[in-house]
């Protein structure tokens, strides 16, 4: 099995900054706030190193931004990057905190070899601008001690390898500290050395734990990885420097998330139609948007200018400093439809759904209605109203059989002021409801009033008179 | 620039005193024949707005539009209703054959979301024909909507109170309609494209209540008299 592993060297930075529109200096800085651990390479123009004291790294950089190292995002920004590789490669092992390996080996065919699969990855890794040494080994540790070392190359020559890895000095094999000051004292300084040593003797005289790390990056001691699965739902994360204060700031970090969104779901094969974003603060709740299309979709600029819609109409309650863009629902992508050669009918469904999503974005799910008819005698029982779903239903064939009824039902009986001035036609008895307490006793006539307007009115059990609709 | 001229008139969009301009524009018949013949053959014109103004609702302002809805809907095209007064009541729209899978009802807070949801309508290639009922509207917002009606191809129909009838509006076609004594709606064309205005005609709507071959007789005398004396 032929392993690649990629180390990144300063992975949260690279996850910072680019969804930063600004190119300032930045570090990272552990977890105490003392040292800096990571710095950018605008940081390390104006002098500051990893390792410096943070005290030290300010003053000679005044506007430095700050980045505290926090293990939990650590590991979330590495389990993105371990998302796309994915794309590539099948069996993914990951190594926090920095490091990803993925098995090669049986990828060379698929890829029309070896050169070839180093420049996917590669590539990969500059659409994503992301720092990464490559290193390739016979074993998952040879290929790690590789790439950190920074010493890979795109060959599977066994020999090759052999010889780089000899070549290594000790302090760069990992060992355990003990273990490699003993090496030292012997006068062993690399780590070709260590490998010409006796296997029994290395056991007896050192350790059994270090002759079984020997032999793992040798390859003739078994080293099993659990492999990593990509999770069912979508996540991102992004995280800023500067607390953001306008939604304008927003939409530049959110136009990537939402490509990575596309690629996803198109990579996934699906659609989705509701989109979760929360908007995290420092000293308040969370705000949470629920973003929902009105039908399938996976286009970037739609879902964006929806988002746009959406939070032009809440302003921010309090400046975020994290937003994280999640999506669970997915929905099997539909096969375009369309029976005509030009796709006409394609496209008005998009258009429709396009309309009803922005209006809903910015009207919310309730102000968006459609009517049908219900099965109750009662004239206000005898419609409803739903949210709106576009279903491709064949057009009923008009009822003929419905009573005749006025185009205008009133939200509730209005009582009748005045005496009409013709009378059309009833008396309609209407009763019912009897059945679940809504009781109605009604006659109902069809009369003109003084304005000239044709009425629907009733005479309630009470004898009170009643309008009830207006012939439209 | 005689071209320009040349255009300009013959898209009636300047208005010629001396003669009757055959208008090109597009437009949909109404479904009624006396009206139409009134409106130059034509009808509601697409791509434009058109202004119905009336005291109340009741009087056949509906069933004005119906032929219309039905054709739109038929053509699966939507149909939007914007804060209407009352509630359109589904088993009549069933009855009269609109389809009510492309009837959507809007309803909206306050006048910017009006005016922003009228225009999104206006444009999308799915609307066939939008119905608003504005509240107050300036000349200038009217004026917005036109240009929006513009750009897609669409009936737009403004439901104004009658009173708005002495303010002038860039509506391409304004109606005044009055309820008649026979149920009939009288409809009076206070401006549209391309020729002179005042245009009267009558179109029988009783059949709205099935009262063309109900007998007043045939009415049990409404207990009105009995219980008011």
């Amino acid at each position: 099995m032929l392993w690649l592993y990629l180390h990144f060297p300063h992975l949260v930075l690279d996850h910072i900054r680019r969804t930063r529109e600004d190119q300032g200096a930045l570090v990272v800085v552990e977890g105490s706030g003392q040292k800096v651990i990571q710095a950018c390479p605008e940081a390390r123009i104006l002098g500051v190193r990893s390792g410096m004291r943070l005290k030290t790294a300010i003053s000679l950089a005044p506007d430095l931004g700050m980045v505290r190292a926090n293990e939990t995002q650590e590991v979330r920004i590495l389990e993105d990057q371990a998302r796309w590789l994915y794309r590539y490669a099948a069996h993914i092992v990951l190594v926090p905190p920095d490091g990803l390996l993925a098995e090669i080996g049986s990828l060379q065919k698929l890829y029309g070899g070896l050169p070839a699969v180093w420049q996917t990855v590669e590539q990969g890794l500059n659409e994503r601008q992301l720092n990464a040494w490559i290193g390739i080994g016979y074993t998952p540790l040879a290929a790690r001690l590789i790439a950190r070392a920074g010493k890979g190359e795109c060959t599977a020559d066994k020999d090759h390898i052999l010889r780089t890895l000899s070549q290594m000095p000790l302090l760069a094999a990992e060992f355990e500290e003990k273990a490699c000051t003993r090496l030292q004292r012997l006068g062993l300084n690399t780590l070709g050395e260590v490998f010409d040593l006796p296997p029994g003797e290395l056991a007896r005289r050192l350790s059994p734990e270090l002759l079984a790390y020997m032999q793992k990056i040798q390859g003739t001691r078994p080293d099993p990885r659990t492999p990593w699965q990509p999770p069912h739902s979508f996540r991102q994360q992004a995280d800023f420097v500067q607390e953001i204060e306008h939604t304008q700031g927003l939409l530049f970090s959110l136009q990537r998330m939402l490509a990575e969104l596309e690629e996803d779901l198109c990579w996934r094969q699906q659609d989705t139609d509701s989109l979760r974003l929360i908007l995290k603060h420092r000293h308040a709740e969370p705000t949470r948007l629920q973003i929902r299309t009105s039908g399938p979709e996976h286009r970037a600029d739609h879902f964006l200018n929806l988002i746009r819609l959406r939070l032009e109409q809440h302003s921010l309650s309090a400046p975020v400093i994290s937003m994280v863009l999640q999506v669970k629902r997915f929905l099997s992508r539909e096969a375009p439809s369309g029976q005509d050669l030009l796709g006409e009918t394609q496209d008005l469904n998009e258009a429709w759904h396009t309309l009803i999503s922005r209006l809903q974005a910015r009207l919310g799910d309730q102000a968006l209605r459609q009517l049908s008819p219900q099965a109750d005698h009662r004239p206000e029982r005898a419609w409803s109203a739903s949210e709106v779903v576009h279903k491709a239903r064949t057009p009923r064939t008009p009822t003929e059989e419905l009573p005749r009824r006025p185009l205008w039902l009133l939200k509730g009986p209005q009582p009748l002021t005045e005496a009409p001035t013709v009378w059309f036609s009833g008396p309609e008895r209407i009763s019912g409801g009897w059945w679940d307490g809504q009781r109605v006793h009604r006659d109902y006539y069809i009369a003109q009033l003084n304005s000239g307007q044709l009425a629907w009115v009733f005479r309630d059990a009470r004898e009170g008179w009643f309008v009830h609709g207006w012939f439209g | 620039m005689s071209e320009l001229l040349n255009t300009l008139m013959q898209d009636a969009r300047i208005w010629q005193g001396h003669r009757h301009t055959q208008t090109t524009q597009p437009a949909h018949s109404t479904g009624y024949q006396v009206l139409d013949n009134q409106l130059g053959g034509l009808g509601w014109p697409r791509g434009a707005l058109s202004e119905c103004l009336l005291d109340a609702p009741g009087i056949g302002e509906l069933h004005l539009l119906l032929p219309l809805m039905q054709r739109v809907c038929a053509e699966g095209k939507s149909v939007f209703w914007l804060n209407p007064p009352h509630t359109p009541y589904a088993p009549a729209l069933a009855r009269e054959g609109v389809n009510l899978d492309q009837v959507v009802l809007i309803h909206t807070e306050d006048e910017s979301d009006f005016l922003w949801t009228l225009e999104n309508c206006l444009r999308s290639p799915v609307t066939g024909l939008v119905m608003a009922w504005p509240g107050k509207l300036a000349s200038r917002e009217i004026r917005r909507l036109q240009l929006a009606a513009e750009a897609g191809s669409n009936v737009c129909v403004l439901f104004r109170e009658r009173r708005y009838a002495e303010q002038n509006s860039p509506a391409a076609l304004r109606l005044e309609l009055e309820p008649g004594e026979q149920q009939e709606l009288k409809v009076n064309v206070l401006k549209r494209r391309g020729s002179w205005s005042g245009q009267r005609c009558s179109l029988a709507m009783a059949q709205r209540a099935d009262l063309s071959f109900r007998e007043i007789t045939r009415v049990v005398r409404g207990p009105w008299s009995a219980s008011n004396g």
